[in-house]
């Protein structure tokens, strides 16, 4: 996300009682619509209901997710049919839709395994590519489905109970919007958007998640679709599945902003009136214009028109571009003492190794980046990992933190061998790490960062008791202004303080700390230094600490490790190990042999 | 026996020329981080200008390829200077959405104009060449024009790559486009190139393609999944395992037409490339 887009949130939008209230008009209005005797209305006001419908269960997985699924409509058209082939076969049309979800549901339960391997740029070319493929399906097994002939529904006047159930829907999907925002689900779809695998190492378990949301999202998709083959009472597989068709339910959330509470909503709305008017105004060129309108929201709104920065300025539109960020700002809770964090004390036996490597070894191809690296680290130690770059330092803060999978060997963790458990499991046991290279969720607020590891840990919180509990941990890592604001509006030290705090929310037994004293000044590199002492002095943490800056460690590490080329050369007290022939050699080449004691220590 | 040894001939010469379709998709792709949804269509709307120009002033499919190619380079040129470069800037999700929408509303446009302007019947080139009859086979020498051209392309797309100055250029900004431009390379300019390279590319493919398969406006989706599955199989960037992938897939198709249903044949790629992204979710062979 652009670092220009707004930085502060809008305080609480106070008007709920006035939102309610003007939702009640609005679908009272909607209700009274099928009494007006306009069936030319009413079919125009179903097909937008249907479009939002599809335009919002899509947005669940894309803008709440992250995740671009092209071939949406492929559960439109599946529940379709579902619905269709069960109706003409004399189910009466209760048994139908519910027939359509079930088999849809599972549809995208199966799909769900594959589609989820791929990221990015494959998984949207993978689901659009399903589009064509139903289609083949739908025009070959002509027994099922009458191939080009296409389906034909017993008659019957059906448009009033269709436009209602519709409405239904579309109320029954605004609000499980609202609901998904205020969930875990909810913030473990936004963790998912922003870093996946930050999110497994905070303890989110996305593979259900990630199933679940599409499942969900399917399900939405085949009502519209059976209820549209329902009202149409004729399906034929270019209408559900054709190329055109499919891709302009997300053409329209696009139009007014993913991710926004009302962007699929306004979408919808001014799109499908647009395209209407087309319709009934040009004739013949349907596919340029839908194309035309398809490349012009592409070309200059893909993040749509909601959050350009005149809407902010407009009163009546500002509350429409408001982003899903619930319990914003939270303030009940705040710890009276800020160095008093709502850790659990543990207490540290110094005797018991909490974390043994066992030969533990890594492997890229040829290239070998840990190298049988045996070790074992006490409770409440406080450990220096040194050695230069490309020595394999991270990669055994990713065997550890399960990032990778050793090639060999074994990482036992309080005596459990973590190859049982899942990045998010060896969250959960009390690993916590940071990344080198900050990587916080950059789209959520510094509050809603720290909050997510306290939903998804060992004891896991509400939303609004984590909000909340995330207060103590902002204000330790003296970020308390920042509260609010987006976490990739931060700089690059603040980021750093974020990313130690994350950690500490996971509440750790075990902390693997990444050069993140690296470019902080001396006086900020200090305040680090207290603030590892402090975790194990008060909470009993262990800590891994891997770092270039000598005199910092020399103040806290009880030893240091060093490596070199992926193999341990050197295990003791920081003074002995840079005696080390191998450690100086390999930091200061050779020649150094000769020079003792020219590191800073 | 003749009758599979056709199909054999046919599948090489169709896969060949998907190659062809799928390394322009993935220069494309490898430079320009551009999947373009409307590669596909290119060919299509090509090969129906071909089959227009040669019915309507019976010029030499040769000497429409030459026209053609560098037509469609200015266009692509272009296109991609006013309708893709501005979503580099943006963030990821919206540089991803935007240039699916951007391409497949082109598609949609070009399918659509096209079929207005030429009717939506498939089209070829009629060009009547002798054959040669050896025993009992009997091959075209439009098929042998046809091999040749395929042959000739990649033989010229191989060392411009490896031996021209674009061709490391192209190679660099694969593998880092930001470390390229510090060493001087101007990665927005061989962005606009490369696109227009493959796209061009096309256009001379689509030239052979008529001389010998039917193309009809709407074509050209299925035949941005075929190329798709190419790059996935054959890696981004790679030429020889591109030509592997395709006569590969062109055969299998072939032959799925021979001893089953042609009409199944168009689900073949896209399943094909469903379970090999799930077998290797970063691609097969992926090189530069």
């Amino acid at each position: 996300m652009s670092a220009t887009r707004t930085t502060r949130l809008p305080s609480k939008a106070g008007g709920g009682v006035l939102g309610w209230l003007g939702a009640g008009l609005v679908i009272a209005a909607l209700l009274a619509l099928p009494f007006a005797g306009n069936s030319y209305l009413l079919t125009f006001g179903f097909s937008v209901l249907i479009a939002y419908i599809l335009g919002q269960s899509w947005d669940w997985v894309a803008g709440e997710m992250g995740y671009v699924n092209l071939g949406h409509y492929i559960f439109y058209g599946f529940g379709a049919y579902a619905f269709s082939i069960a109706l003409v076969s004399g189910w009466s049309m209760p048994v139908s839709l519910v027939f359509a979800l079930a088999v849809t549901g599972l549809l995208a339960l199966l799909l769900a395994v594959p589609l989820f391997r791929l990221h990015g740029d494959y998984f949207a070319f993978a689901t659009l590519a399903l589009l064509p493929l139903m289609e083949v399906l739908a025009y070959n097994l002509t027994p099922i489905t009458k191939g080009a002939d296409g389906i034909v529904l017993p008659v019957a006047q059906v448009l009033t109970p269709a436009y209602l159930l519709a409405l239904a829907v579309c109320v029954i999907a605004f609000i499980a919007t609202l609901q998904i925002n205020q969930l875990r689900f909810g913030y473990a779809l936004k963790s998912i958007r922003n870093d996946e695998q930050v999110a497994e190492t905070v303890g989110v378990r996305i593979a259900p998640v990630k199933r679940l949301v599409l499942v969900i999202s399917a399900l939405f998709g085949a009502a519209a679709g059976a209820l549209q083959a329902w009202q149409m009472s004729y399906i034929d597989p270019a209408t559900v599945f054709g190329l055109n068709v499919s891709l302009v339910p997300i053409a329209m959330v696009l139009f007014a902003g993913s991710g926004l509470r009302f962007g699929p909503l306004v979408g919808v709305l001014l799109l499908a009136s647009m395209q209407q008017w087309l319709l009934v105004n040009i004739q013949g060129y349907q596919a340029t214009l839908y194309g035309l309108t398809i490349l012009l929201i592409g070309r200059f709104m893909p993040g749509g028109f909601l959050r350009a920065k005149w809407v902010k300025k407009v009163p009546g539109l500002a509350a429409l571009s408001r982003e899903h960020h619930e319990y914003a700002g939270e303030a009940e809770g705040v710890s009276a003492q800020p160095d008093v964090l709502p850790l659990p004390r543990l207490r540290a036996d110094c005797a018991k190794p909490l974390i043994e490597l066992q030969g533990v070894r890594m492997q890229f191809g040829g290239n070998v980046a840990v190298n049988d690296v045996s070790l074992k680290i006490n409770e409440g130690e406080i450990v220096g990992l040194i050695g230069p770059n490309g020595s394999g330092k991270t990669t055994l803060f990713n065997c550890i933190s399960g990032v990778y999978t050793p090639s060999a060997g074994k990482v036992l963790f309080a005596g459990q061998d973590l190859a049982a458990f899942g990045r998010d499991g060896i969250a959960r046991l009390g690993v916590g790490r940071t990344y080198q290279i900050p990587r916080p969720f950059g789209d959520l607020t510094v509050q809603e960062n720290i909050a997510i590891p306290l939903m998804f840990g060992a004891q896991p919180m509400s939303p609004r008791d984590a909000m909340r509990e995330a207060r103590a941990f902002v204000d330790y890592a003296e970020l308390s202004s920042r509260l609010t604001d987006r976490a990739d509006a931060l700089s690059v030290q603040e980021k750093k303080a974020l990313e130690f705090a994350r950690a500490l929310a996971t509440r750790p037994r075990l902390l693997l700390v990444d050069e993140v004293a690296s470019g902080l000044t001396p006086v900020e590199v200090k305040r680090f230094v207290e603030h590892i002492r402090h975790m194990r002095d008060r909470y009993g943490i262990t800590v891994i600490w891997v770092e270039h800056i000598f005199s910092a460690l020399e103040q806290v590490v009880d030893r240091v490790i060093a490596l070199e080329q992926g193999t341990l050369i050197a295990d003791g007290p920081l003074a002995e190990v840079v005696k080390d022939e191998r450690v100086l050699s390999t930091y200061l080449g050779a020649s150094a042999r000769s020079r003792q004691g020219v590191l800073p220590c | 026996m003749e009758v599979l040894l056709q199909v054999l001939i046919g599948g090489v010469l169709l896969g060949g020329l998907y190659a062809l379709v799928a390394f322009g998709l993935s220069l494309i792709y490898g430079v320009a981080r551009i999947l373009n949804f409307a590669h596909g269509t290119l060919l299509a709307v090509s090969g129906v200008l071909a089959s227009l120009a040669f019915t309507a002033w019976q010029l030499h499919p040769l000497l429409i390829a030459t026209l053609l190619g560098p037509m469609m380079f200015v266009f692509a040129y272009g296109y991609y200077h006013l309708l893709l470069r501005p979503l580099a800037k943006r963030s990821h999700f919206e540089s991803t959405v935007g240039t699916v929408l951007v391409t497949v509303g082109t598609l949609m446009i070009l399918s659509d104009l096209t079929a207005k302007a030429a009717g939506a019947t498939q089209r070829n080139i009629p060009l009547r060449m002798p054959v040669i009859e050896y025993g009992d086979i009997i091959i075209s020498t439009t098929q042998l024009l046809i091999l040749a051209g395929i042959v000739a392309l990649t033989v010229i797309m191989h060392l411009l790559l490896k031996h021209s100055w674009f061709g490391r250029a192209v190679r660099a900004v694969t593998q880092d486009a930001v470390g390229a431009q510090i060493c001087g390379v101007q990665s927005t300019r061989i962005k606009a190139m490369t696109f227009a390279f493959g796209s061009a590319t096309v256009a001379i493919a689509a030239v052979l393609y008529v001389l010998s398969f039917p193309v009809d406006p709407y074509m050209g989706f299925s035949l941005t999944v075929k190329a798709f599955t190419i790059i996935v199989v054959g890696g981004v960037g790679n030429l020889p395992g591109a030509l592997l992938a395709g006569v590969f897939l062109g055969v299998a198709e072939g032959l799925t037409g021979l001893y089953w249903k042609p009409e199944w044949a168009p689900a073949l790629s896209v399943v094909a490339m469903l379970v090999i992204l799930v077998a290797y979710p970063k691609g097969v062979g992926v090189k530069t």
